[in-house]
């Protein structure tokens, strides 16, 4: 028996050997010749993880996810054409045989309907801000809209899992799951992914766990998500009747009876388990000094509006945002649920606007008073777009818009891209892209690149085959890069 | 030397011969059909005299393995072979050059090489039969011919792939055609043409006479003239040419040859359409010039990504030290990959001694990021800073320092930004820092730098961006809501009910009649003592805030617990709850989620439900239905309610029946008491109906349809 441990650990004989040795040398030719620069550049052969491949623009992100998909035709995306076609049918020729959602497939006519809401340009660069986002559109200069987004989804849940993980049927890794593989946590008491969940007025969608799932990388690189009761993060106060150094004792034998496991089976979740027992410990202290929201000056409250204090509101979860990643958190993920509007745009839409609006600004202007937006990348946007046409009957003061995964509208600041820009264009009826489109997969391979990571270098063996988060396709949009 | 040698040396004289007849008499010639087949022949056999002679060089190596008759046998023959494939070869490459479309430098170098070659290979032959004696001269004139089958075979190679085709791979594009510096074409066109068309349209090779790396021939066009009509992109021959079948002989590219993409054939047609100029820049077009946003978007994906990166002169510190100094509460780690550079952050403030920031010294050369936010940093440890001499970017941000300590920062000669917002520094002590000609942004909002002294400081130095205040409107606000803190809105028996609300020096608000709360209702100073269920409305208000929008929630007072209870009604399928025992199990619902278990939902039957207290019953003063109201869901109060009493079961009368007013409108959900007042009753039995609203009145969408009835709790007092 002894001897089958022994002989399984040591894994080599001299057939392995040789058999292994000829193999690799044959496998280093064929390599070769299928990869070309193989051996040209040592640089980019298999490149370490935990480190940035080359220096980055960002070193954080906080990603605010408008889940549900919020419409760029009465948001950034303006189209004075579509209020003087009001009620007019959507050409075909523009359609040019878009397939539609369950909801309108059914639909007989599509009338084009405008924004119910006032645009009018700000800042230096012009850009259009819809009257419902009166503090967003203040901060325009500091945003950089790409109105070119465009997606292969036209459902939320497969579109949601597309945005966050570079495909849609949920088994890989989240975003940050990724950037925690590549690029490591800076705060070894903090989780290096985190996740914030606030949840509007709107009609919503839900999100789920595989959203921030680690796929097939180490458990550790999971997104942590942050409850929205009082205590933040469950379970993580001592029990009553056992103070910290009791913990500590407890902690100490119990990675001692690990340790004993792992060198009996060698499984490395073992190791992970033990790590995160230890940082699990050393959050006890980190997490209430960033979650305790009282010694905020009045000053940030009032920035990001007196909801920053109630938490599991989206501002409070922006101003949360901006402390963990002020303290190092490489990836902060907030979902904001309820911006799925296909009936009573005019209702619902404003309630939302203003549940966002002032926090995001906020954030921004925050971060950059802190001289931390130039390392910080923050991206606002949702799954997929909405249709220019009315969802149902357009009545005389109310409207919906079905998804509409052709041409959608998201922004980002920060980090390492053009401030005061708009990249792409749809045209006139809002519908397709004329100008510089966006594939969800050039999107990830922009964000990664932002963070110093060549997109198609980061990758992992699984199933016999190396994953990226772009897959096989995308391509840096170097039109944003500053 | 055998009789067939000999015979074979005479044909291949004679080869030579008919080879120097041709080469003279060029011009006069013209090629029989059968010929030119011959002549495309020529590509395929001319690797036979290549291999033949390489054969040859490698038999000089094994001399000696050999008998030296064998060796002299096997080399003759070889050498014979090559001599007459080399002629041949030659001969068929004479023939196909009467044929193709070359251009004229490179074809007659080849040509010329070609001869030259076959007629080296027969000396050669002469050579190794004739002066046995001397072999150098053997050797010599071997190394010679094999000079000339490299220079030879060079120049056939660039007839096929066209110039520097083995080194392309290395070398950068340059753009050799010239014209206006930034026009739409040389930075469009151009790179489309150099990309798929240029290996055969050169000069050397010159297909079609076409020759695109020279303005003036590229402008001239080929054999048949100009080969585009400006405006016109369907009458252009190139367009023609490149719209053909790929199966046709004169499509192009050629087959097999990297073809056009469509993005690329749209891109020479718009530029054909525009008037085929060669100077206009894109930035003159219209907006939305389809060429325009088309070339645009070609050049920015053609665009290499740069990553520029900071070339530092100072050496990386060792991979041991860096390890050495990373603790869980102060991470160091390298910029990136192999970047010399070095960041430093300090996490969890109890945790941060000045002995760990010293310990930093062991990599002061490499620190280029600092950060300390937050973390208790004196100006005593401003000192050891000073020692980072290549420091970049330091945040100090709400750290303990009082600003007398910066002048240690003088010697930082690299530092740009710099972060003390939040911190006690004063306008006067920050002199020191502003001295440095390498600081680019100062953020020092939160100090004791007045109004007065910011103002001077931004005009005083303009070439730092200077942030002296938090970027906030003046707006007046609305507060939050305040909140209950009890755990749920069950109170037990001299609970208090307490009041809270996330932002300090919050004053509070409330009442408990129902009526909305004002600056003048009772302020909540202590948590306050329920003793009957009631419904709380409360406000916050704050000096400089609007006071928030009105909290309402309704708390149930713990009651007496009847010895049974169970439903006599079913309720609907679809909100089953747990049966009787959601009845009194202490567990409330939340307002939103109705298929949770505590709910049990009625819309066709009305709820009915019986109540046994013990033989020696309580008095009872009320009965309290928690219940649910959600009206945009048809969610309504009961319509009526009636409580049935009595000794048992059997005998039982009619006690109270109450007719409840219904909403009017959406209001608010919210889950709320109805309080049936019993006049001091103690039966033993009670049965309590709830009937679910008739008919949906006409304002309310569902209108006609029957209402619902939602109960979580029922609640004795």
């Amino acid at each position: 028996m002894e001897n089958e441990f022994l002989k399984s650990r040591l894994h080599v004989n001299r057939r392995h050997f040789l058999g292994k040795m000829g193999l690799g040398l044959g496998s280093v030719a064929l390599g070769s010749l299928l990869i070309p620069d193989l051996f040209s550049g040592t640089d980019d052969a298999a490149l370490p993880i935990g480190l940035p491949h080359f220096a980055p623009k960002a070193k954080r992100i906080i990603y605010l996810f408008q889940n549900g998909a919020p419409s760029q035709l009465e948001s950034f995306d303006y189209k004075p054409m579509l209020t003087k076609m009001r009620g007019e049918e959507l050409p075909a020729s523009i359609r040019m045989g878009q397939r539609l959602t369950g909801m309108t497939s059914g639909q007989k006519k599509f009338p084009l309907v405008g924004s119910h809401f006032k645009f009018q340009q700000y800042g230096k660069s012009g850009a259009w801000v819809s009257e419902m986002f009166p503090n967003i559109a203040k901060i325009a200069d500091e945003l950089c809209f790409i109105k070119s987004m465009h997606t292969e989804a036209i459902n939320h849940d497969p579109a949601l899992t597309f945005m966050q993980t570079g495909a849609q049927q949920g088994n890989r890794p989240s975003m940050g799951s990724w950037l925690s593989y590549g690029l490591g946590s800076e705060n070894k008491n903090l989780p290096a992914f985190c996740v914030l969940l606030s949840r509007g007025r709107g009609n919503g969608q839900g999100v789920y766990s595989k959203l921030w799932t680690n796929g097939f990388l180490d458990s550790i690189h999971q997104g942590v998500q942050f409850s929205s009761s009082e205590e933040r993060v469950l379970y993580l106060k001592d029990p009553a009747g056992r103070d910290r150094a009791d913990s500590r004792k407890m902690l100490d034998n119990l990675a001692q009876l690990n340790d004993l496991n792992y060198k009996e089976f060698g499984d490395p979740e073992i190791q992970t388990r033990i790590q995160q027992y230890e940082m699990a410990y050393r959050m006890q202290t980190a997490v209430p000094e960033l979650t305790d929201l009282t010694h905020e000056p009045d000053n940030i409250i009032k920035m990001y509006g007196a909801d920053c204090l109630a938490p599991g509101t989206y501002a409070a979860n922006c101003l949360l945002a901006r402390k963990l990643s002020e303290a190092g958190v490489r990836f902060v993920q907030l979902y904001h649920q309820g911006w799925d509007q296909h009936g009573n745009i005019v209702g619902e839409m404003p309630l939302q606007a203003q549940d966002v609006d002032r926090a995001t600004a906020a954030l921004i202007m925050d971060l950059k008073q802190r001289g931390l937006l130039d390392e910080t990348l923050v991206i606002w946007g949702g799954e997929f777009g909405r249709t220019n046409y009315c969802q149902g009957d357009i009545s005389k003061d109310n409207y919906g818009r079905d998804h509409h995964p052709r041409c959608y509208t998201i922004w980002m600041a920060g980090g390492g891209v053009k401030p005061g820009m708009t990249y792409g264009e749809s045209d006139e009826f809002g519908y397709n892209i004329i100008r510089d489109p966006v594939h969800v997969n050039d999107f990830h391979a922009t964000v990664l690149h932002l963070m110093g990571l060549h997109h198609d270098q980061l990758n992992f063996k699984h199933l016999g085959r190396r994953y990226r988060l772009t897959d096989v396709a995308g391509k840096v949009v170097s039109g944003i890069l500053a | 030397m055998k009789r067939t040698q000999r015979i074979f040396l005479n044909v291949i004289f004679f080869l030579q011969v008919l080879l120097l007849f041709l080469f003279l008499f060029e011009d006069r010639l013209s090629l029989p059909l059968w010929l030119e087949v011959a002549g495309r022949l020529h590509p395929a056999i001319l690797h036979l005299p290549i291999g033949l002679m390489a054969f040859s060089i490698v038999l000089v190596f094994m001399q000696s393995q050999f008998k030296k008759k064998v060796y002299f046998k096997i080399t003759l023959t070889v050498l014979l072979l090559t001599s007459f494939t080399s002629s041949v070869t030659a001969l068929f490459g004479f023939f196909l050059s009467k044929q193709g479309d070359y251009g004229l430098d490179a074809l007659t170098q080849h040509k010329n090489s070609g001869i030259g070659l076959s007629f080296a290979c027969y000396f050669l032959v002469l050579a190794f039969v004739y002066l046995k004696k001397s072999q150098l001269i053997y050797y010599g004139m071997g190394l010679l011919t094999v000079c000339v089958m490299v220079y030879s075979g060079h120049t056939g190679s660039v007839l096929t792939h066209g110039e520097n085709f083995v080194l392309a791979p290395l070398r950068k594009s340059s753009n050799s055609l010239g014209g206006t510096e930034g026009s739409a074409f040389q930075s469009v066109i151009y790179p489309i043409l150099e990309k798929k068309c240029t290996t055969c349209h050169n000069r050397t090779k010159a297909k079609g006479k076409f020759v695109m790396t020279s303005m003036s021939e590229f402008m001239k066009g080929g054999k048949n003239g100009t080969e585009w009509v400006a405006g016109n992109p369907t009458e252009s021959r190139m367009i023609q040419y490149i719209h053909l079948p790929l199966a046709d002989d004169d499509h192009m590219p050629p087959d097999g040859k990297p073809q056009l993409s469509r993005q690329e054939i749209k891109l020479l047609e718009f530029w054909i359409a525009g008037g085929a100029d060669v100077e206009k820049k894109l930035a003159d077009l219209a907006d939305l010039d389809s060429f325009k946003i088309m070339g645009s978007a070609a050049i920015a994906m053609a665009k290499p990504i740069t990553t520029e990166e900071k070339p530092y002169l100072f050496s990386a510190a060792s991979e041991e030290t860096i390890n050495k100094m990373n603790t869980p509460f102060r991470t160091v780690f390298p910029l990136y990959q192999k970047s010399p550079a070095l960041q430093a952050d300090f996490f969890i403030k109890e945790s941060f001694k000045s002995t760990s920031l010293e310990e930093l010294l062991e990599v002061q050369n490499q620190l280029v990021v600092l950060n300390l936010s937050k973390m208790p940093v004196t100006d005593t440890d401003l000192k050891t800073i000073g020692n980072f001499s290549n420091l970049e970017k330091l945040n100090l941000n709400f750290s303990k320092i009082s600003g007398s300590g910066l002048s240690s920062l003088r010697s930082l000669k690299h530092l740009s930004s710099l972060s003390l917002a939040g911190t006690s520094i004063t306008a006067l002590s920050l002199t020191p820092v502003l001295a440095l000609s390498s600081l680019t942004e100062l953020f020092v909002w939160n100090t004791k730098i007045t109004e007065a002294e910011k103002a001077k400081l931004v005009t005083a130095n303009p070439k730092i961006t200077i942030v002296t205040s938090q970027f906030v409107d003046d707006k007046i606000l609305r507060l939050g809501k305040p909140l209950l803190a009890n755990e749920g809105t069950i109170i037990k028996k001299n609970e208090p009910v307490v009041l809270r609300h996330s932002m300090p020096g919050v004053s509070i608000r409330y009442t408990l009649d129902g009526t909305k709360p004002d600056s003048l209702s009772i302020s909540y100073d202590k948590p306050i003592l329920l003793t009957a269920t009631s419904t709380i409305k409360a406000i916050a208000c704050r000096p400089g805030w609007y006071c928030s929008e009105v909290y309402e929630t309704t708390c149930f007072v713990e009651g007496l617990k009847p010895a049974r209870a169970e439903l006599l009604t079913k309720p609907d399928k679809q909100y089953p709850g747990e049966g009787d025992k959601s009845l009194v199990d202490g567990r409330k619902g939340f307002i939103d989620v109705f298929k949770e278990s505590a709910w049990l939902g009625y819309q066709n039957d009305p709820f009915a439900a019986a109540f046994t207290f013990n033989s020696n019953p309580p008095i009872l003063h009320s009965i309290v239905i928690s219940y649910g109201k959600n009206v945009g869901s048809s969610i309504f109060p009961p319509e009526v309610v009636e409580v049935w009493a009595g000794k048992n079961s059997r005998e039982i009368t009619l006690i109270q029946s109450i007719k409840i007013t219904q909403p009017l409108t959406y209001e608010t959900q919210q889950v709320a008491a109805l309080t049936i007042p019993l006049k001091a009753t103690h039966y033993s039995f009670y049965k309590l109906i709830a009937k679910p609203v008739k008919k949906i009145p006409a304002w309310h969408s569902g209108k006609g349809k029957k209402g619902w009835v939602f109960v979580d709790e029922i609640f004795f007092y």
